[in-house]
């Protein structure tokens, strides 16, 4: 199978951390993947999935994706690459408040100048959303928004979908539809890389679970079917933590 | 207490930017306040000072020459005049001086000093010699003649020379720019100079308290009728030359007070946005404070004294500023009045004036930051800002039917999310661009007026003949250049309009007059014998209408009149007649010309026109190149809307940056998710600037009525104090493309001024914003 993407002893040191929130991280994905990445609150998940998509540059150590190094990308051509490559789900959804879910849909094609709706509509339609295209936000539930965030990532046909923890404000049910919605994308063959705190929903889906813990990879596993048991260690770890 | 000053101060570093904007823009609208208010509460008062000081006369009188000098010496008691001077003997006598030649009406006095029309000396003293003369400063100071030099009479044969002794001030007189002037010497040096038509008597009354305009008006009926018909010659009285000496002042007052009124109005606005959008940005912390303890009062109290600390710095920087810049214009008008500048300003209204601006600013800052005071804690804290409103979704729909790039369809949106906001913006723009059409227009419509005047692009070259150089000689010699291309001769005789109290100075004009640039207001130029126009105060004191027919009286003998057209002219404040020297072939002595504007051909060189012609007669022809630039009192006029403009766009560049600030600041969490769904920076720098560019548009449009109509207020306003109607070229001095590259460059202007936002926003680091949530 054909690489994504790799990162090369990827460390991140925010302005102000005492500690890396990465520690020499290396990492591949493959095409094709659907790979969750777990581990304990502050772990360095949602750093590693930011350092993905180009959002943030990592202190030491190169990312690259579809053959690029995003280092050799200035804010601009980053922002291309975000357009074209990556689509990305955020826990609180953050849809544009003052934006029709179907213009919300929009803006990454619009952003490159794309000006049709038919995808848009097809999305919408595809997600089961299409009754609620024209209103905004506000009238919407979490679920709805989150899959109207869905549309959103997906209307550019993103080489790479990320979803950082998609269902963290979702109800356990809605959580599970958002779930089963991303299973299937996968199925249709889109690589996805998901962070979630959800043992159970990582396993359901997901081939592989990468665990972190304080910013360093300290499990990678392929599973053979999904559905088998994740790592205790990982388990054990976090429970010590939220202790 | 002590927590309020804490959290106010930590707060006020946080937002450094914004406490910027409201000193710079407070300061603007407080110096420009206490510039118009320091005029006002002075311009009134130096004249009276120097009146009372120089025993002003409160009418002045000139007799006929062949007035019984016994029949004068009563006259003060026939209308109560309670002090008197002369009757002085004078005669307008024309001089030369280097190439330069001047009219000035010479008096015969022995001493400066008496009970009424006392002559400060600034320089030199009384003369003693009968070849000595004595000049205001004013008219020394603009022909730039000093004490010592020497002048050469020409208007009698005998062209005697005289020396100048001194230099005084008259208050009984308008400044040199704006009025003839007089010149003094001792009385038994006047009969040389005098010819019969150019001598009169002179006679200063002074009454125990200040009559008023009717007071003036009965007393010089009085004078009429117990005197033989014809002795008064003229009259002026304190009234009108205290308006001539005010006019400037009245003008630049009554500008800077409907300036300074919109620099106020603006600054309101931009206080009352920025308060609104700390407010509305800062619900979580609100509920903090209140949850930690606040009152609801202490909250309003954080915010208004945010605003009220910087406000208070740029007051006292104003009010210092404002009281200073008005100091040059008020040294002028002493100058002016022969009084020592010192400095003028009232404590007590400066610190008014403080104390008035910073209530206004507080309770612009207060009203909105109640909104604070009323939120519930809870909420406060749960929703972490105000929800916005559904403002900007027809705005952003149309956009995108327009197919705009999407960047600017975003930020068109965002321009009017908070309708409240973009409203008060809007007024900020409006008055700025409002203020910079009128700083544009009237300079231009004061250039036109003067240009009319002056003959500015209709004739090049005055000349003035003696009477001892005959008209038909002047002629002979004018038509004898072969750059000549058209000659206009004026006559002039004093007309006795009915209704009007003073005998009225009447051009007449052997020639094509229609082309000398005189502006026709309403009506026609005239154009037979018979027919006149006059400026609107004649006009409207002789209570007559373009059509009518009168009889006025020139000389003793009956004149046939029909008005036909109104024209502009400022000199004797309206008070002129126009019309064709042939009008007067009735009467007797005929008046002949001795002025002439002479156009030359095409290509001419002036001077050396001049040069010829002035050398074929040196001393009984004054030749002179037609002086057509402006004079200093509208050149001030012009400078200060300049400034004013420069401080009201400035002002309105605060207020659409003051808004982008705010917006950007608030939706910067909508930025950075669309920087995360790929917007580049460049987009985020057009959205912001879409959204600058369509406040700045809407409000400039907007403001070019507004700006219009203020332009054809301060005309009228301005002509009527001069007793003129405006010309209707004067309004419309404007270029159709101007109308469009005015709100365009406020545009570019605004869009300029988004660029720190619009960068702040396109820099941000997405992680962190997103991070902060
Ligand atoms: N913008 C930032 N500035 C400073 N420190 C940050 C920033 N973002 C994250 N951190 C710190 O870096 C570390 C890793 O954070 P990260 O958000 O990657 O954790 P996470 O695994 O996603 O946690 P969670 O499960 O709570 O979302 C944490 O200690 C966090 O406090
Ligand atoms: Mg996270």
């Amino acid at each position: 199978m054909k690489e994504l993407v790799r990162l090369t002893d990827v460390t991140k040191v925010y302005q102000g951390g005492i500690t890396g929130a990465l520690n020499g991280v290396s990492l591949a994905v493959e095409k094709g993947e659907f790979t969750a990445i777990m581990g304990p609150s502050g772990s360095g998940k949602s750093t590693m999935l930011n350092l993905v998509a180009g959002l943030d540059r990592p202190t030491s150590g190169s990312v690259s994706v579809s053959g690029t190094d995003l280092g050799k990308l200035g804010e601009t051509g980053l922002a291309r690459f975000r357009r074209d490559h990556i689509g990305f789900v955020f826990q609180f959804f953050y849809l544009l408040p003052n934006l029709t879910a179907l213009e919300n849909v929009l803006i990454p094609a619009q952003l490159k100048g794309d000006g049709s709706t038919d995808r848009g509509r097809e999305l919408l339609e595809k997600l089961g959303i299409a009754d609620v295209a024209d209103r905004y936000p506000a009238r919407l539930s979490g679920g709805q928004q989150q899959r109207v965030a869905v549309a959103r990532a997906l209307i550019n046909n993103p080489t790479l979908l990320l979803a950082d923890e998609p269902t963290g404000a979702l109800d356990t049910h809605t959580g599970e539809q958002v779930m089963e919605l991303l299973g299937d994308l996968h199925r249709e063959g889109q690589t996805i890389l998901l962070v979630t705190h959800d043992a159970k929903l990582a396993t359901r889906h997901a081939a592989r679970v990468i665990s972190v813990m304080d910013g360093k990879i300290v499990d990678d596993a392929r599973l053979a079917s999904p559905e088998r048991a994740p790592s205790e260690v990982i388990r054990m770890r976090s429970e010590e933590k939220l202790r | 207490m002590r927590a309020v000053l804490v959290k106010t101060l930590a707060d006020l570093r946080r937002r450094r930017l914004q406490a910027a904007v409201i000193f710079l823009t407070v300061l603007f609208a407080m110096a420009a306040g206490t510039t118009a208010v320091t005029l006002m509460s002075q311009t009134r008062d130096p004249y009276q000072i120097a009146f009372d000081k120089q025993r002003g006369a409160h009418l002045q009188v000139a007799f006929n020459a062949t007035t019984d000098r016994q029949l004068m010496s009563n006259t003060p008691a026939l209308i109560g005049a309670s002090a008197s001077g002369g009757p002085y003997p004078a005669s307008n006598i024309q001089f030369r001086f280097g190439d330069r030649k001047f009219y000035v009406d010479a008096v015969g006095r022995d001493n400066p000093g008496g009970a009424v029309e006392v002559l400060s000396i600034t320089s030199g003293r009384w003369p003693l010699a009968n070849d000595e003369i004595v000049l205001t400063r004013s008219f020394s100071e603009l022909n730039r003649i000093s004490v010592g030099d020497r002048l050469k009479v020409t208007s009698v044969a005998q062209t005697p020379s005289l020396t100048v002794v001194g230099e005084v001030v008259d208050i009984d007189e308008g400044s040199a720019d704006l009025s003839s002037q007089r010149a003094w010497m001792l009385p038994a040096a006047l009969p040389a100079l005098s010819t019969p038509d150019s001598s009169f008597y002179l006679m200063d009354y002074r009454f125990p308290t200040d009559p008023t305009s009717a007071q003036l008006q009965s007393s010089l009926d009085r004078l009429k009728t117990s005197l033989p018909a014809g002795s008064v010659a003229g009259s002026l009285n304190y009234l009108l030359i205290r308006s001539i000496f005010n006019i400037t002042n009245q003008i630049l007052t009554g500008v800077l007070v409907a300036f300074s009124v919109f620099a106020l109005a603006a600054t309101i606005a931009i206080v009352a946005t920025l308060v609104t959008g700390i407010v509305i940005s800062a619900y979580r912390e609100i509920g903090i404070m209140r949850a930690i303890g606040f009152t609801p009062y202490q909250v309003v109290e954080v915010f208004a004294l945010q605003i009220v600390i910087p406000a208070l710095a740029a007051c006292l920087v104003g009010v210092t500023a404002g009281t200073l810049a008005s100091q040059p214009l008020l040294a002028n008008s002493s100058h002016a009045l022969g009084l020592a500048y010192t400095p003028t300003f009232s404590i007590g209204l400066d610190v008014l004036f403080l104390f008035g601006g910073l209530l206004v600013v507080a309770v612009a800052a207060t009203v909105p930051a109640l909104r604070a005071a009323q939120l519930k804690p809870i909420v406060a804290i749960t929703k972490a800002s105000a929800p916005r409103g559904a403002g900007g979704r027809l705005l952003r729909q149309g956009a995108a039917r327009l197919r705009l790039p999407r960047p600017v369809v975003l930020g068109i949106g965002d321009a009017f999310a908070r309708p409240l906001r973009a409203i008060l913006t809007l007024v900020t723009v409006l008055l700025g661009v409002a203020t910079i059409v009128v700083a544009v227009g009237l300079p231009r419509s004061f250039e036109l007026i003067n240009n009319s005047e002056t003959g500015a692009g209709n004739y090049q070259v005055i000349v003035t003949r003696t009477s001892a150089y005959p008209d038909s000689e002047v002629m002979r010699l004018l038509n004898a250049q072969p750059q000549t291309a058209r000659v206009v001769a004026v006559g002039g005789q004093n007309v006795i309009v009915p209704g009007v109290g003073d005998p009225v100075n009447t051009h007449l004009f052997r020639g094509d007059s229609s082309r000398l640039g005189y502006m026709v207001v309403a009506g026609r130029w005239y154009s037979a014998p018979g027919e006149v126009v006059a400026p609107a105060a004649l006009i409207r004191d002789a209570h007559l209408k373009i059509g009518d027919s009168f009889t006025g009286t020139a000389n003793g003998q009956p004149l046939q009149l029909r008005l036909v057209g109104e024209t502009y002219d400022i000199n004797n404040l309206g008070h002129s007649l126009f019309m064709d020297i042939s009008t007067m072939a009735s009467v007797t002595p005929a008046v002949e010309p001795f002025l002439y504007d002479i156009t030359l051909t095409h290509g001419s060189d002036v001077s050396s026109y001049v040069r010829r012609v002035a050398t074929a007669q040196p001393d009984l022809l004054d030749v002179r190149a037609s002086d057509t630039s402006l004079i200093a009192p509208v050149k001030i006029i012009d400078l200060v809307l300049l400034i004013l403009a420069g401080v009201l766009g400035l002002i309105g560049v605060g207020g659409v940056f003051n808004t982008l600030l705010l917006n950007t600041r608030e939706r910067i969490r909508d930025t950075a998710t669309l920087k995360s769904l790929g917007m580049s920076p460049r987009q985020v720098v057009v959205m912001v600037g879409a959204s600058a560019g369509l406040l700045a548009l809407v409000g400039g449009l907007a403001a070019m009525p507004l700006g219009l109509t203020l332009h054809h207020l301060l005309n009228d306003a301005i002509s009527g104090s001069a007793g003129n109607d405006t010309p209707p070229a004067a309004y419309g001095v404007f270029a159709a493309w101007e109308l469009t590259a005015i709100p365009l460059a406020g545009v570019v202007v605004a869009i300029a001024a988004a660029m720190i936002p619009g960068r702040w926003a396109a820099r941000s680091n997405v992680v962190e914003v997103l991070h902060a949530e």
